[in-house]
């Protein structure tokens, strides 16, 4: 057997997990929210990471599905992924990323900090949380949005 | 860095996609080479000199002026 066919399968058993993980916590989050009361959470926030693992899982199955069993697609798909220059790109992604969420992860605790003094007002409620989740998904999109120009660049 | 990959990849009448397939990259990253807009590592220079049966700087032309720009 081929390092190509070993490797997509590899990725294949990779996205099988991803799925089965997925569809236990969405499964969990429903059975949570539908029988069980007075949870400290909401639960929602379980089915979600569910719903996003087996999006992710099943994304990657069937982009690996496509090529298995033909070992020159599965050889490129292979080269692509490896490919010393993405690689490149995802690490220059990654770094751009890390900093502004440690940017806006610090701007958070001077937030805290002032507030606790009562020179800001106070992040809760609402605000919290919408804090909470720019400082997900802002790092996410500056990923996405430097690695889709790093691969187009040249 | 200034190569002379498309020239001695066009006498050996290789599409970009061969070439990327014989020495493991994506189309894409021999595009950004042929373009001199990506350095390959030590790694890749060596098995491109070696495809083409050249010396790596006969592959790669380096000047001092070339700027490190990661």
């Amino acid at each position: 057997m081929r390092n190509s066919t070993k490797w997509i399968e590899s990725k294949q058993r990779r996205a099988l997990i991803l799925l089965g993980a997925g569809a236990l916590l969405f499964a969990a989050g429903g059975a949570l929210q539908r029988w069980v009361t007075g949870l400290p959470f909401d639960a929602r926030i379980i089915g979600g990471l569910g719903i996003l693992l087996l999006g992710v899982g099943l994304a990657q199955y069937l982009t690996y599905r496509i090529v298995r069993g033909d070992e020159k697609a599965a050889a490129r798909k292979r080269s692509e992924e490896l490919d010393e220059r993405r690689v490149m790109v995802r690490n220059q992604a990654g770094n751009r990323a890390f900093w502004v969420s440690l940017v806006m992860g610090y701007a958070g605790l001077m937030w805290a900090s002032f507030a606790s003094n009562d020179q800001l007002p106070a992040l809760e409620g609402n605000t919290l949380w919408f804090f909470l989740v720019a400082l997900v998904v802002i790092p996410f999109g500056v990923y996405l949005a430097s690695y889709v120009r790093g691969i187009n660049e040249g | 860095m200034k190569n002379m990959l498309e020239q001695m990849r066009t006498q050996r009448g290789w599409t970009q996609q061969e070439l990327a397939d014989m020495v493991e990259v994506s189309r894409q990253t021999i595009i950004s080479l042929e373009r001199g807009r990506y350095n390959p590592s030590i790694l890749l220079a060596f098995r491109l000199a070696r495809l083409f049966d050249v010396k790596i700087e006969d592959l790669f032309l380096y000047s001092d002026e070339e700027v490190y720009d990661a």
